[in-house]
């Protein structure tokens, strides 16, 4: 596993398909930043961008590979069960940038938000202090990341190859249920959001049903892509 | 490795590409799949290699496996030798042996001065060779080649049929398909030829009539049938060293003293040998 999932990051990597979502992402934060917000707000925001920013990345991940070393990589990983694992780790490799790009948003976010605590205090050095006397507030941001990270990996893994192959379809379904995973009451990522007031000294922390539902999520479309993977239908391209 | 009633479709209501395939496939057994266009080899050779599932039965004992797809488009940002480094080691090769196959195999297929461009760069024969080149750095115990020969150069063919052998001597079974007829000639066990309903009949291979085989034909039984048999010529067969059994039209010969049966059997008068075949517990799957 860990060769398929150096493999596929290697993949995601040198495709230069990640440089998309991460632009998307550092425009959409610097959109949150814009004006003096406090750090839990701000923390909420760059977690909520992620949903878009993994989705897509997942899409990429699933669009790299030609059909052809998509084959030779699921025999070189069995002699059973090679094609699940094979989409497993090329699943896991997008999760895993989405996890990078969120730590470097929540430490941007950090660095630029207001401070914590109820004294302000300028400067980086100000900022860092502040977090650390209140340290629940980003512990709560990076739990709320957490979440919107599992659905927007989930949201991206059930819009696209191979369980919606369709390739017009797949792009816009995938806004689709980004959209309604931000703005549905239902979404796990939207309850985690939800209620954010713009308190500079409570940590806002996602409930444990939005997480234990984001999990759920996550491992369900994982295992759909993964099976539909294995039992693969020839390419329609 | 065995297939177990294995069928295949692409979707609840496409026809069966595949169907009801129970068939064992031994160590070093060199298959040759044929059939029409569009008659299942490739989603075959697939379900084979483990690369898709079949939609009914199972493949079980499945040893590792190397498989080369009819195009390998290459489209990927990696150079030749950094993608076969990573496959090696997907494929289980640890430490500086994943580079020493790699750089093993680029040199006998002849792609070495080429291997630091990027796939994306290279000719369809250099990728074919990159193609080939990972399926073989783990000296796999089943080896499946989905055309693998189309598009190398003489050199590089000679190369890739070396290695099947070489696979096949190891105890390791290469399954392939190839528009060739003459592919590999003398050296094949078993044919599977594959008919428009997506059944399977598996005839004897060529293996040992022109001497180039393996060796592996040693072993197993070979099934000769006869016509014009009567009961002294009988005797007289079943006489012969390596004659296990004599029934109906049918006899059985141990593969080591076929080829000496066979050359007796057709000296005789009224004798007619109307088939030559290797024995099979479930020859035809229908």
């Amino acid at each position: 596993m860990t060769a398929l999932l150096r493999y596929q990051t290697a993949l995601l990597l040198r495709s230069n398909r990640w440089i998309f979502p991460l632009i998307a992402y550092g425009a959409l934060i610097a959109v949150g930043a814009a004006g003096s917000t406090p750090l839990a707000e701000g923390l909420t925001w760059s977690a909520a961008m992620l949903v878009p920013v993994v989705a897509f990345l997942t899409r990429s991940m699933l669009l790299v590979e030609p059909d052809a070393s998509r084959a030779v990589v699921a025999a070189a990983a069995g002699p059973a069960g090679g094609p699940v694992r094979a989409q497993l780790a090329a699943l896991t490799a997008a999760l895993g940038g989405g996890a990078v790009l969120g730590i470097i948003g929540a430490v941007f976010t950090l660095l630029t938000s207001e401070p914590a605590g109820s004294q302000p205090s300028g400067g980086v050095t100000g900022r860092i202090t502040a977090t650390i006397d209140h340290p629940a507030i980003f512990a709560a941001g990076l739990a709320t990341a957490v979440v919107c990270l599992f659905v927007g990996a989930a949201a991206g893994t059930l819009c696209n190859p191979p369980l919606l192959r369709h390739p017009g379809a797949a792009a816009l379904a995938t806004l689709a249920v980004v959209i309604a995973a931000l703005a549905a009451n239902v979404s796990p990522a939207n309850a985690a959001l939800r209620g954010a007031g713009p308190s500079n000294v409570t940590a806002h922390w996602p409930s444990p049903l939005s997480f234990v539902a984001a999990v759920a999520l996550l491992a369900i479309t994982w295992t759909a892509s993964a099976l539909a993977a294995a039992r693969r239908e020839r390419s329609l391209s | 490795m065995r297939l177990e009633a294995v069928g295949k479709r692409y979707g609840l209501r496409q026809p069966w590409v595949v169907r009801s395939v129970s068939l064992d496939v031994l160590p070093g057994r060199l298959i040759r799949l044929e059939g029409r266009n569009g008659s299942g080899k490739s989603t075959l050779l697939r379900v084979a290699a483990g690369v898709t599932l079949p939609s009914a039965g199972r493949v079980t004992g499945r040893p590792h496996t190397g498989y080369v797809p009819e195009r390998f488009p290459g489209g990927l940002a990696f150079s030749g030798r950094d993608y076969l480094l990573h496959l090696a080691r997907v494929h289980g090769l640890r430490g500086v042996a994943a580079p020493r196959a790699v750089d093993e195999w680029l040199e006998r297929l002849g792609a070495a001065s080429y291997a630091s461009q990027p796939l994306r760069a290279l000719s369809k024969g250099m990728c074919q060779k990159v193609a080939i080149a990972q399926a073989l750095l783990a000296r796999p115990g089943l080896l499946v080649l989905d055309e693998a020969w189309t598009g190398l150069d003489q050199a590089a063919r000679g190369v890739l049929d070396a290695a099947v052998a070489e696979r096949v001597a190891d105890g390791g079974c290469v399954m392939f398909v190839d528009h060739e007829q003459a592919r590999l000639a003398g050296r094949i066990s078993e044919r599977w030829r594959l008919d428009e309903s997506g059944h399977v009949t598996v005839v004897a291979g060529d293996e040992g009539r022109s001497g180039s085989g393996f060796g592996s034909a040693l072993e197993g039984v070979i099934v000769i049938e006869l016509t014009g048999l009567e009961a002294s010529s009988a005797a007289l067969l079943g006489g012969l060293p390596g004659v296990l059994s004599i029934d109906s039209g049918a006899a059985r010969v141990s593969a080591g003293a076929s080829d000496e049966v066979l050359r007796q059997v057709l000296g005789w008068d009224g004798v007619h040998v109307t088939a030559v075949r290797t024995e099979q517990p479930e020859r035809d799957t229908r």
